[in-house]
């Protein structure tokens, strides 16, 4: 979830903040099963 | 309470992409998950060949007992820690996936009775530890604290909350040790009082979306009643997240016009940024899902690699839970968690059985 150590930190700021960087992920890897870089996902 | 906090979440503007930093923890949490699986399996294998029955124990449980064990009997080395705390970037990832295996119609349907309850839960909960907070005589600021922690999504949201009324480190600390502690005891104590009133699948999982405080734990505490459940929670809690801008936004409100935080200059940027994105990536999945964008198999594997995701979460979730740290946080607002999330924990499975008499879940 989007946080807030917003401005009183004087941190460098990451682009996309870690819910944003998870969405990225999640779809790059649904976009590797779309195109069957990983053909069959075992459990 | 450095421990706690420390490996409660991965702060978002630091987060987990430094990659070498985080693998060794990465791996305990892949190693815990996989030990639980394979416990789960050789267990299973072991009773059908031997003739014998024993309760089936699934992975859940058993990832988080091993990191329950590790957690409060040894000590962690520090290389591990940035690694275990990625447990919630795994968390969002699985939810994110969890959305292909949706139906849009379900989620609409799912999602707008759970959107419904969520309402009332949070206007309910909310005035009620409010109440708690001054009937035990807690700082305001930690009373608001506990309140938002406990009517939408745990640590997230105090941690949300806390920067935007100006709350103490301290308060912050002692409502995610409170709720930390109650989130640990729900996901043991939901399942045994669900079986007890053989309530079903969607009914359980709407009623641990909406009843256990933590995204994590209430994923896990939906897994462990069944795989059907577990879907269930992740969608009504993923309805609960959804409202945190609101409520943090009001809290906001309310503490600058006291004059003890900063104002909000643009409500609308402040809403974007304590909206949870991951709850738009569930939906955006769910919607690519009903365009037939994937096939079946595909959507199986989709699914698989959900489960492998929450796989490190539930590891993660007993890798953080260190009831010695959590004890040494103060006893009165543990109790003031404790009684709310008692009430609150009721009142859902009021609005669940109540919705299931109306809706037939």
């Amino acid at each position: 979830m989007s946080t807030d150590t917003s401005t009183k930190t004087s941190t460098k700021r990451a682009p996309f903040s870690l819910d944003t960087w998870a969405v990225i992920v999640a779809i790059i890897m649904a976009l590797a099963v779309k195109f069957d870089i990983f053909k069959s996902v075992p459990w | 309470m450095a421990s706690i906090t420390s490996l409660s979440r991965v702060d978002s503007e630091n987060h987990p992409l430094n990659m070498l930093s985080v693998v060794p923890g990465v791996l305990l949490l892949a190693g815990i998950g996989f030990a639980g699986k394979i416990l789960e399996r050789s267990i299973n294998s072991y009773a059908k060949t031997h003739h014998r029955i024993f309760p089936n124990v699934e992975y859940v449980l058993w990832a988080i007992i091993i990191g329950l064990l590790i957690s409060n009997t040894l000590t962690i080395p520090k290389l591990f820690q940035s690694g275990i705390a990625t447990y919630e970037f795994f968390l969002k990832i699985g939810i994110v996936l969890l959305g292909a295996r949706f139906v849009l119609a379900d989620v609409l349907k799912l999602g707008g009775i759970s959107l419904a309850l969520v309402v009332i839960e949070i206007t309910v909960s909310l005035a009620l530890m409010t109440l708690l907070g001054r009937l035990f005589k807690l700082k305001p600021k930690l009373t608001s604290l506990l309140a938002v922690g406990s009517s939408i999504c745990g640590v997230s949201a105090i941690i949300a909350a806390k920067g935007a009324i100006d709350a103490d480190d301290e308060d912050s600390s002692f409502a995610i040790a409170a709720i930390l502690a109650l989130g640990a005891l729900a996901l043991f104590t939901f399942p045994v009082i669900a079986h007890g009133l053989h309530m079903n699948d969607v009914s359980y999982g709407l009623w641990a979306g909406l009843g256990v405080d933590n995204t994590a734990e209430a994923t896990a505490a939906g897994a462990l009643y069944s795989d059907a459940a577990g879907k269930v929670a992740v969608l009504a809690k993923t309805a609960r997240n959804a409202m945190i801008g609101f409520v943090v936004l009001a809290y906001a409100i309310y503490w600058a016009g006291r004059g003890q935080a900063d104002k909000v200059t643009s409500k609308a940027a402040f809403l974007w940024k304590k909206f949870p994105k991951f709850v738009l990536g569930f939906l955006l999945m769910s919607l690519l899902v009903g365009f037939h964008t994937f096939s079946k198999p595909q959507v199986a594997s989709l699914g698989n690699l959900s489960k492998w995701a929450f796989l490190l979460t539930f590891a993660g979730v007993g890798l953080r839970t260190n009831f010695r740290d959590m004890s040494k946080q103060g006893l009165r607002p543990f109790i003031v968690g404790a009684v709310g999330e008692v009430l609150i924990a009721g009142l859902t499975l009021g609005l669940v059985v109540g919705a299931n008499r109306i809706w037939g879940l």
